[in-house]
């Protein structure tokens, strides 16, 4: 179906349908020239409107998706180039790495640590933000500032922060007598370190991206929930939550998706770039990245980016049931 | 609300993109055609030279284009060793948009080497015996290509805190200093001297950075002669790593990996009392340590000589114009120019006549004491007795090495244990 | 709107009036527009200090020299040296070419993404199509690849392509993105009310005149947070401008990098440049943040 069919719930001055109102026997070339035009309008304007990002697509999009499963089943030395075919081989000798398997652990791990905090407390903030604040522009852009910050000052600072030493968390924790806690070498701490870090970065730019959304909720619908005896907090659970659920979906979709490919925070992390001493804290990426770039063997390195793909895939799909299942108490399926 | 209101400004703001972007593309289309091209006015050749760091070359590119009418030199800088090396093989992967001049460190040259047909043989008998022979043996492939002229280099001596060495009752002045330890040995035995006496500090900086020290100076360490992996049965390997080990356990080591925040902070913290120090240390020493008064520098390396560092220049075959690369090169890595790099940046020369020059001979540091610090590191270089082979995997090989020491540094492993996990980390490299 | 707050009484006979509502919202009695007591200010300020605090700490190192950095504890107020540091950076790289470079293709690809988003999430939103859904999960799939391999043959095409001493490179992959499209198509599918479409195809509009009247208008507040992000994620590229710019066309990036050379970083120039690169950014916050506004839609179905 192409057209557009008038709501019932509507009313409308002229009878529905595309084009015009005035019966097509008056003017009867003139009419069918516009009507096909207009169907015509209809019809491909759809695929008009997308084509820009599949034109892009086809041309700077696919050709690395075909390149990094090209050179998946070859052997592929970085520098000397392509080797012969070996089919699955690469894929086999991935997956038979501990260190992929090590890598996927501390993926998950960090991934569960930062994204789920990272969502709820977007939530929370775009709410908070949503209210009627004095200096509304201020209080919202600056959740925004981590994010104008370059890399290099963030790894700076949070290096300085989470410092095995003479790092000044250990050093408060030290001020109130407890053990100062080793964030470079203990696996667990090394994750909640880098999810700070990502979370710092990112919690913001969820909240504006949720702000935006709560934005087009009609505001009669909270003064009827307000006249109906809703507190501002029953409000947010029955009216703002589930209008939101295609913004949630989005935001889920996406930080699963980011999460999982989490690459900059845990390589700054230390010096040597690998994830600490024993790979503590090297995600998957970072193991791609070691492979394409320092062990040079270009195979193995994309046939992690496609085991990533199919990894992120079935997260997202997971996370999406989830959605689904939770949001069912309210609203409709989007 | 009327829904119509704000259609004007959004229709005004897009029309303003849209000739944004119209002038944008006018604008690049005419900046893209012409004056790119290598030889736009009558014949003037443009070369590009890509370095990392800092090589001193800035005012030397201005004397070649005016002693060379010809020719136009491009500077690409990247800030970082490592970004550039990603670069670097970025575009030796994409097969096109390397620089005339790539410059190539050391550390990660053997792998350049192992593709040698991607680089210009830069062999010239005219420039024989214009280098340090073990500088010169790492550029050149087996078959007597060369593939890299050699810029600077990083000779070792020690650096030590004369005011931590007078706490623990050891000599403080450094000719006498030089007499300390000429062997790891007695390295480590003055080392233990020295944290019986000042039990809070340590004597050297890093376990790794002693053991990497240490492995520079074997010549056949983790590879051998046709570049077979010999890391696991190498005796040599194993004691080294196990020395180095038991001295840090002993008190001798802060335990820190080098370059991280806690080590840079342990400069100011009395964190230690000595550290190999190559030339281009120096400053990071100066820049890290400032504000403590007592640092020196002694003529002295334990086995003798060690190198860390350095770096060359290579043409690789990409490039449009190899003749006059190879020219500017050549020129670029004499003996004066190297020199003039050496006072701007402080990049050491690896030439032996530059080795000789009253310029370098005469160099002092205020920082160290007014250390003679040329002739120190002239010394120091001339001492250094062989380059050690590095094959293709042995950067891979050491990075493994390094992090089973920080292992046993930081407590998650014993000494065997690391050793042991060390080993299955050879199995997944070769 | 005044500040005046009245109990929940007053604003139900204030709804049982006709045209309440709009007298309601004029005149920000009780209910809705009740101004937010101390508990969500003190929250926000928490969030906002935590947010801004490494912003004020560049400023801070930038404005000492270089060997503030290692000391222990910061210092709390900021030395007097920021704008000696800041002439050093001037000096030390081209920082206004940069500059300059970072701005043009930021506002490019970022007017090109969010036009170009709009378009395209309206017609998954709200035009029926075959194939939707299908395009839809493919282009929401694209996003699950990582992109670290994708340099080596992006840089094929742009080297076949004859683009690399340009800044085409990094313009052109970027024009429109999946993030984008995934974005507005999730926010339009709710902010747009259908029966204004209907109005609007109904009046004789158009396919395209309906996407200008009906659908942009409604999209403002994601138009703008889909802006700035693209603006801001663009001006923050590194390894990809890395590899395909040419040496004398940097991004501001760039130039930040090759502050850090040397074997001894001098942290009060890379950080001054730091806070001299977030500036630009900043001010556009202000701008956008004025665009995020409530209520575009309502009274646009009513009457």
């Amino acid at each position: 179906m192409t057209t557009a069919t008038p709501a019932a719930a509507g009313t409308r001055r002229h009878r529905g349908g595309p084009g015009g109102a005035r019966p097509p026997e008056t003017e009867p070339e003139a009419m069918t020239f516009r009507r096909r035009l207009n169907r015509w309008d209809v019809k491909a304007s759809p695929y008009l409107y997308i084509a820009p990002f599949f034109l892009l697509f086809l041309v700077f999009g696919l050709v690395p998706l075909g390149y990094t499963a090209y050179v998946s089943v070859h052997e592929w030395n970085l520098l000397s180039g392509k080797g012969e075919f070996v089919g699955l081989e690469n894929y086999r000798d991935v997956l038979g790495d501990r260190y992929f398997w090590k890598a996927l652990q501390n993926t998950i791990s960090i991934f569960v640590l930062s994204s789920l905090p990272q969502v709820l407390l977007a939530l929370g903030i775009a709410a908070l933000l949503d209210a009627n604040l004095r200096g509304k522009t201020w209080w919202r852009m600056g959740v925004l500032v981590p994010f104008v910050i370059a890399p290099v000052a963030a790894a700076l600072i949070f290096g300085n922060l989470f410092g095995d030493r003479y790092g000044l968390i250990n050093e408060g924790l030290q001020a109130v007598g407890l053990e100062p806690i080793r964030w470079h070498v203990d696996r667990l701490a090394s994750h909640l370190a880098i999810a700070t870090m990502v979370n710092w970065r990112w919690t913001g730019y969820n909240a504006l991206i949720f702000l935006a959304a709560m934005q087009a909720i009609p505001r009669d619908v909270y003064e009827a929930a307000a006249i109906d005896g809703a507190s501002k907090l029953r409000q947010f659970f029955s009216v703002t939550l589930p209008m939101l659920r295609p913004t949630v979906i989005f935001v889920v979709v996406t930080s699963t998706i980011g999460g999982l490919q989490i690459f900059a925070e845990p390589r700054m992390f230390d010096a040597g770039g690998l994830g600490g001493s024993d790979r503590q804290y090297q995600t998957i990426t970072m193991y791609l990245w070691e492979l394409g770039w320092r062990v040079r063997n270009l195979g193995t390195a994309s046939a992690v980016a496609w085991l990533l793909f199919g990894l992120i895939v079935l997260v997202a799909l997971v996370n999406l049931l989830l959605i689904r299942r939770l949001g069912r108490g309210g609203g409709g399926s989007r | 609300m009327d829904h119509h209101s704000p259609t004007p400004r959004r229709r005004t703001r897009l029309t303003a993109a849209g000739a944004l972007v119209l002038a944008a593309a006018l604008s690049a289309c005419s900046a893209s055609t012409g004056d790119e091209q290598d030889t736009g006015e009558e014949g003037t050749t443009t070369l590009t030279v890509a370095t990392f760091n800092e090589f001193g070359y800035e005012g030397l590119f201005e004397e070649y284009e005016a002693a060379n009418p010809g020719i136009q030199i491009k500077h690409k800088k990247s800030g970082t060793a490592p970004d550039h090396q990603d670069n670097l093989y970025t575009k030796l992967a994409a097969g096109s948009g390397l620089s005339d001049i790539e410059a190539v460190e050391v550390d990660w040259l053997a792998a350049l080497v192992e593709q040698s047909d991607q680089f210009v043989d830069l062999s010239d008998p005219e420039l024989e015996g214009r280098w340090l022979d073990w500088k010169v043996e790492a550029a050149t492939t087996d078959d007597g290509k060369l593939i890299g002229y050699g810029t600077d280099i990083g000779p070792e001596a020690i650096c030590y805190r004369a005011d931590l060495f007078e706490k623990a009752g050891l000599p403080t002045d450094r000719d006498e200093v030089a007499t300390l330890f000429p062997t790891w040995d007695e390295y480590f035995d003055v080392g233990r001297d020295f944290v019986a006496e000042v039990p809070d500090t340590a004597w050297f900086d890093s376990t790794g950075g002693i053991a990497q020290a240490m492995v520079n100076q074997v010549e056949y360490s983790f590879e051998d002669a046709d570049n077979n992996v010999i890391a696991a049965e190498n005796p040599e390997v194993k004691e080294i790593f196990e020395t180095v080990n038991e001295q840090a356990a002993a008190g001798l080591s802060t335990k820190t990996p080098q370059w991280s925040e806690d080590w840079a902070k342990a400069f100011q913290n009395d964190g230690f009392a000595t550290m190999p120090c190559p030339g281009w240390m120096l400053g990071v020493i100066e820049g890290n340590a400032s504000g403590v008064d007592g640092w020196d520098v002694a003529n002295v390396f334990p086995g003798g000589g060690g190198n860390w560092g350095g770096s060359y220049l290579t043409v690789p075959t990409q490039s449009a114009h190899p003749e006059e690369a190879k020219a500017l090169a050549a020129w670029l890595t004499a003996p004066e120019q190297q020199l003039k790099a050496f006072e701007s940046k402080g990049t050491f020369p690896s030439q032996v006549e530059a080795l000789d020059d009253p310029a370098l001979t005469g160099a002092t540091e205020e920082f160290f004491n007014d250390a003679p610090v040329g002739q120190i590191l002239a010394d120091r270089a001339e001492a250094v007795e062989l380059a050690p082979h590095k094959g293709p995997k042995w950067g891979d090989i050491h990075t493994a090495w390094q992090q089973a020491i920080q292992r046993v540094d930081q407590g998650q492993e014993s000494i065997d244990e690391a050793w042991q996990s060390f080993l299955a980390d050879l199995d997944r490299i070769s | 709107m005044s500040g005046t707050v009245t109990g929940p009484s007053l604003a139900v006979t204030e709804a049982s009036r006709p045209g309440g509502i709009q007298r309601r919202r004029r005149s920000a009695a009780g209910g809705v527009n009740r101004r937010p007591g101390f508990l969500v200010y003190g929250l926000l300020l928490a969030v906002i200090l935590g947010s801004a605090f490494p912003l004020y700490w560049s400023f801070l190192i930038g404005s000492y020299d270089a060997t503030v950095v290692n000391k222990d504890l910061p210092p709390i107020w900021p030395g007097g040296h920021f704008f000696e540091n800041a002439a050093r950076v001037f000096d030390a790289v081209p920082f206004w070419v940069a500059l300059g470079n970072s701005v043009f293709v930021s506002t490019v690809v970022a007017c090109s993404v969010t036009f170009f988003s709009t378009l395209a999430g309206y017609a998954f939103a709200k035009l029926r199509f075959r194939g939707r859904t299908g395009a839809m999960v493919f282009i929401v799939a694209t996003m699950a690849v990582p992109t670290q391999l994708g340099v080596i043959p992006l840089f094929i095409v742009m080297s076949r392509l004859g683009l690399t001493d340009s800044l085409w490179p990094v313009i052109l992959p970027a024009l429109v993105n999946a993030f984008g499209v995934f974005f507005m198509r999730q926010y339009l599918v709710d902010a747009i009310p259908d029966e204004l479409i209907e109005a609007a195809r109904v009046d004789g509009c158009s396919m395209i005149r309906t996407f200008w009247h009906v659908a942009l208008p409604a999209a403002r507040p994601a138009a703008a947070i889909l802006w700035l992000f693209t603006f801001m994620a663009t001006w923050t590229d590194f390894f990809w401008p890395l590899i395909v710019l040419p040496a004398d066309k940097p991004t501001v990036q760039l130039a930040l990098q090759q502050l850090q050379s040397g074997y001894y970083v001098d942290y009060s120039l890379v950080l001054a440049g730091v806070t001299l690169a977030s500036l630009p950014l900043l001010a556009l916050f202000v701008v956008a943040g004025r665009h995020l506004v409530s209520g575009i839609m309502q009274g646009a179905v009513k009457g």
